[in-house]
């Protein structure tokens, strides 16, 4: 039973991409800080809490890397992964990885009583997916390392930024579509989908019967589980519509103290909005239709 | 202890505040949000700084930025684009003024009369409704919109679909016009030029054409507040009510205090019966209470349930939030080779009408919006998935968002060679679409909203109608010239709201009677669109609202403070006028 258990949280951490983004290729975290001989002999080791933060802020800014190219392509290499790159400035350039993580992260009014929980279901609740993934060369002490330095991290008082859940959700989403993103490019399951790959993990958050959503609902009591339901349908939207604001809009080259633009933003451009900037007005007055300039009963 | 609290100083509370200043009764009037008494020093012209939800400064949150914006619960794939500050969402609308269609009054007997909805009229006549109409038109002034490129483009479309042109106020059968818009026509320079030199008041006066009417209007450069060429309520209405004794005889400015958030409305029994007896809001920290002879509720569609509900007063027949119309909009664009003038000019200038089906309005978006506005969908992102629905007719393909490499080359085709129609439809009243408190944790002001819409099991009419109108909305686009045209099939994207504290001559279905006062509690009113009676048939709803409020506090000053009605007797001072625009000046404002 204890290897069936190991295995499968071996293959949950997998799926929301934290075990890839700490001891993977490429990986944020040097797989000696996870021996555990080293956490006993190495009194400057970090706590487990600042070891596991900086892997899911990398976690975190990957995934939404490939979120935002979802929403407007470029000549990255998140683009190229997609399947869709293009030659003109995309949302990489326009900054929209930043715009989204800061608005997750410090804006969206989601109250912290709810955020912990999402993230700590989804470290911890959901286990077994039944579904057969590529192996990852990790060992059950390291993934115990792992697994205590979360633990710690969710029980922290820190408040859980929300691009950790959000990123967990899209990853999980991801491993569902294809199993095989576990493995590959970037550091995040999400971002190593195909365009339709990603289109197919928003289809499954959108689902209204989402399997997720009655996982997820399990571990809320009354009368937050229907809450819970209706604020992930609402999410899947929302970084959607968000991501492609953030892309299109200004707010990376805005400076907020002189409320000016350091330089055009890549949405301008690519439409052609206001070639000279912003205006005081516009000759586009042609007169009154049909010479009417007013109308009574 | 005042005579009149008038809570919220977005588009329905200032309209009570001014018309009782007037007549010379000690007014408070409370505004959850910020002030923006300077729009100059504290507005821009970009998407992200003004709309971002989240963030911009024309969002639904304290005035301090660096706060978070206060979160409520939508249990679906939605948004409620509410806005907090003094002029509420008149601060970002267009202006847009047309009358209710007369179809959803008590006692119309047109031909279409069984086909609008007949079970939630409004308890009155529309010849009754009439005056109030003439007297709001007049006092903003509601004018005929001037016609940009976007609006050119949109009557080359309407001019194909065989329907005549109105040339009335009232709408009596389908038909096309330019819109009847609360925005100053253009004067002297004003859409002549761009060069910004040549574009101060008073050689420009009126619109300039920005475009900016969603960031906020403070054009012309240089005119007073009052002149400004959008006539939201903090351009026309608060500054009547704080300058009401230059331009009322008798008359008394009204007390306006910003960053207060009302939490409690009271209420005790007097004589057996239920009164309201004042308000407690909070200033930061800090709680304030006033009492009053009357309190008004005029915090919008989704705040006034919430607040109803934690005053913990009564809901017998349960109608507290209940029968939130939005109109279920949808949304459909076109891509032209032509120059359409999309972004430039009022939001929107030019509509069609439908009654009893709803109507069409053009709509110019900048670059972000119009992205945001692509991929708000209840129907899957297009080519990849449908969630279900991907509607097809005489678009192109089925419905769904315009994503990624698809949107991108849309809008890099050129934003100006877009012209974007809203889709209005005539909704039904629904009882399971409301505001109730959510269980998720509370805020500072107390329980939060939860605004539910089951935009998938609406009635038959109103599933029906908004087929009916994203089909004509693509016929004209098509006539229009565009080489193709995309239906978005938005998610409920609630920006006209209505009904929620409905008016109504049944006690089983509503909150408020034919006065505009509570059944439940006298001396409380509701001014503001919740009090709206149903949808009004599609027409944007500022206009009847204002006009709803303007008989509501006719019926306060009748009821409670013994004076006569005047709009009947009276002619209304418009808000432009140049003794409000000196007293201003004298006022810092």
């Amino acid at each position: 039973m204890a290897r069936a258990g190991t295995l499968s949280r071996r293959a949950f951490l997998a799926r929301v991409g934290i075990l890839g983004a700490a001891v993977g290729s490429g990986g944020v975290l040097a797989r000696s800080l996870l021996a555990p001989a080293d956490a006993a002999t190495n009194p400057l080791l970090p706590p487990a809490v600042d070891l596991i933060r900086p892997v899911l802020a990398e976690l975190a800014r990957d995934t939404m890397n490939g979120l935002t190219v979802f929403a407007m392509p470029g000549p990255d290499a998140y683009s190229r992964t997609q399947g869709t790159p293009s030659r003109t400035p995309g949302a990489i350039e326009a900054g929209a990885t930043d715009f989204i993580i800061n608005s997750l992260d410090n804006f969206v009014p989601f109250p912290d009583e709810l955020a912990q929980p999402i993230g700590a279901a989804l470290v911890t609740g959901l286990a077994d997916s039944g579904i057969e993934l590529p192996g990852l060369d990790v060992l059950p002490v390291q993934l115990h390392s792992l697994d205590k330095a979360l633990a710690a991290y969710l029980e922290s008082d820190e408040a859980l930024p929300l691009s950790f859940p959000i990123a967990g959700l899209l990853n999980l989403m991801a491993t569902q579509v294809n199993p095989l993103a576990v493995n590959g490019p970037h550091l995040s399951p999400f971002a190593r989908l195909s365009y339709a790959e990603k289109a197919q993990a928003f289809e499954l958050i959108e689902k209204t019967d989402a399997d997720l959503v009655a996982l997820l609902d399990v571990h809320f009591p009354e009368p937050l589980k229907d809450s819970v339901s209706g604020l992930l349908k609402f999410v899947g939207g929302a970084l959607i519509e968000f991501a492609t604001f953030g892309a299109y809009g200004e707010s990376a080259v805005y400076d907020k103290v002189r409320r000016t633009l350091r330089k055009r933003p890549v949405g301008w451009t690519a439409t052609g909005y206001q070639p000279d900037g912003p205006v005081e007005g516009w000759d586009d007055f042609i007169g009154y239709y049909q010479g009417r300039q007013e109308v009574h009963d | 202890m005042r005579d009149v609290i008038v809570i919220g100083a977005g588009g329905g509370g200032p309209v009570v505040a001014k018309e009782l200043a007037a007549q010379g009764l000690d007014v408070l009037l409370l505004e959850a949000g910020p002030r923006n008494a300077h729009p100059r020093e504290n507005w821009t012209t970009y998407e992200d700084d003004a709309n971002n939800p989240l963030t911009g400064y024309l969002r639904w949150g304290p005035s301090d930025r660096s706060k978070p914006a206060w979160y409520r619960e939508w249990p679906q794939n939605s948004f409620v684009w509410q806005l907090s500050g003094v002029g509420g969402t008149t601060q970002h609308f267009y202006g847009n003024y047309p009358r209710a269609y007369p179809g959803v009054f008590e006692g119309y007997d047109g031909a279409d009369k069984s086909g609008y909805d007949v079970d939630h009229r409004f308890p009155f006549t529309y010849g009754e409704m009439v005056p109030y109409f003439e007297w709001v038109e007049a006092t903003m002034p509601v004018m005929t919109a001037a016609m940009g490129h976007k609006e050119q483009t949109f009557f080359r479309g309407a001019e194909t679909l065989g329907l005549p042109v109105q040339t009335t106020k009232t709408t009596h059968h389908p038909a096309y016009r330019p819109q009847e818009n609360a925005i100053l026509q253009p004067g002297g320079t004003a859409g002549k030029t761009a060069d910004p030199k040549l574009l101060n008041h008073p050689q420009a006066t009126g619109c300039t054409f920005c475009g900016y009417c969603f960031q906020g209007c403070m054009r012309p450069k240089g005119a007073p507040r009052n002149q400004f060429a959008k006539r939201s309520t903090d351009n026309s209405y608060v500054p009547m009510a704080l300058t009401a004794d230059v331009w009322a005889r008798g008359g008394k400015p009204v007390t306006l205090v910003a960053d207060a958030f009302v939490t409690r409305v009271h209420a005790e029994k007097k004589h057996g019966v239920l009164t309201a007896t004042g308000v407690t809001w909070r200033s930061g920290d800090v709680e304030h209470r006033e009492d009053a002879k009357v309190v008004v509720m005029s915090g919008g569609c989704t705040e006034n349930p919430r607040l109803w509900m934690n005053s913990g007063l009564p809901n017998p027949n349960g109608w507290v939030g209940r029968g939130y119309t939005d109109h279920f909009f949808d949304w459909v664009f076109g891509v032209f080779d032509d120059y359409t003038g999309n972004p430039k000019g009022v939001g929107s200038s030019a509509r069609l009408d439908y009654p009893p089906y709803g109507g069409l309005e053009n709509v110019g978006l900048p670059p972000a919006l119009a992205a945001f506005a692509g991929t708000l969908s209840d129907s899957g992102i297009r080519g990849q998935y449908k969630n279900g629905r991907g509607q097809t007719g005489p678009w192109d393909g089925p419905a769904g968002r315009v994503m990624g490499p698809e949107l991108k080359e849309v809008l890099s085709h050129g934003i100006d060679h877009l012209l974007s129609v809203l889709v209005i439809t005539d909704d039904d009243v629904e009882a399971q679409n409301r505001v109730t408190l959510s269980a998720l944790p509370a805020d500072e002001n107390g329980p939060i909203p939860k605004v539910a819409f089951k935009q998938r099991q609406r009635t038959a009419r109103t599933l029906r109608n908004r087929e009916f109108m994203a089909r004509k909305a693509a016929e004209l686009l098509r006539g229009a010239g565009a080489k193709k045209v995309y239906r978005i099939d938005w998610a409920p994207l609630i920006l006209h709201v209505q009904s929620s504290m409905r008016m109504g001559s049944s006690e089983r279905n509503s909150v408020v009677d034919p006065t505009g006062e509570t059944r439940a509690v006298k001396g409380l009113f509701i001014g503001d669109n919740s009090a709206l009676s149903n949808g009004l048939g599609g027409p944007n709803p500022t206009l009847t609202s204002q006009a709803l409020a303007t008989r509501t506090a006719e019926n306060i000053f009748k009821t409670y403070f013994g004076g006569d009605p005047w709009v009947r007797s009276s002619a209304p001072v418009v808000s432009t006028d140049p003794r409000i625009s000196v007293r201003l000046g004298q006022l810092g404002l």
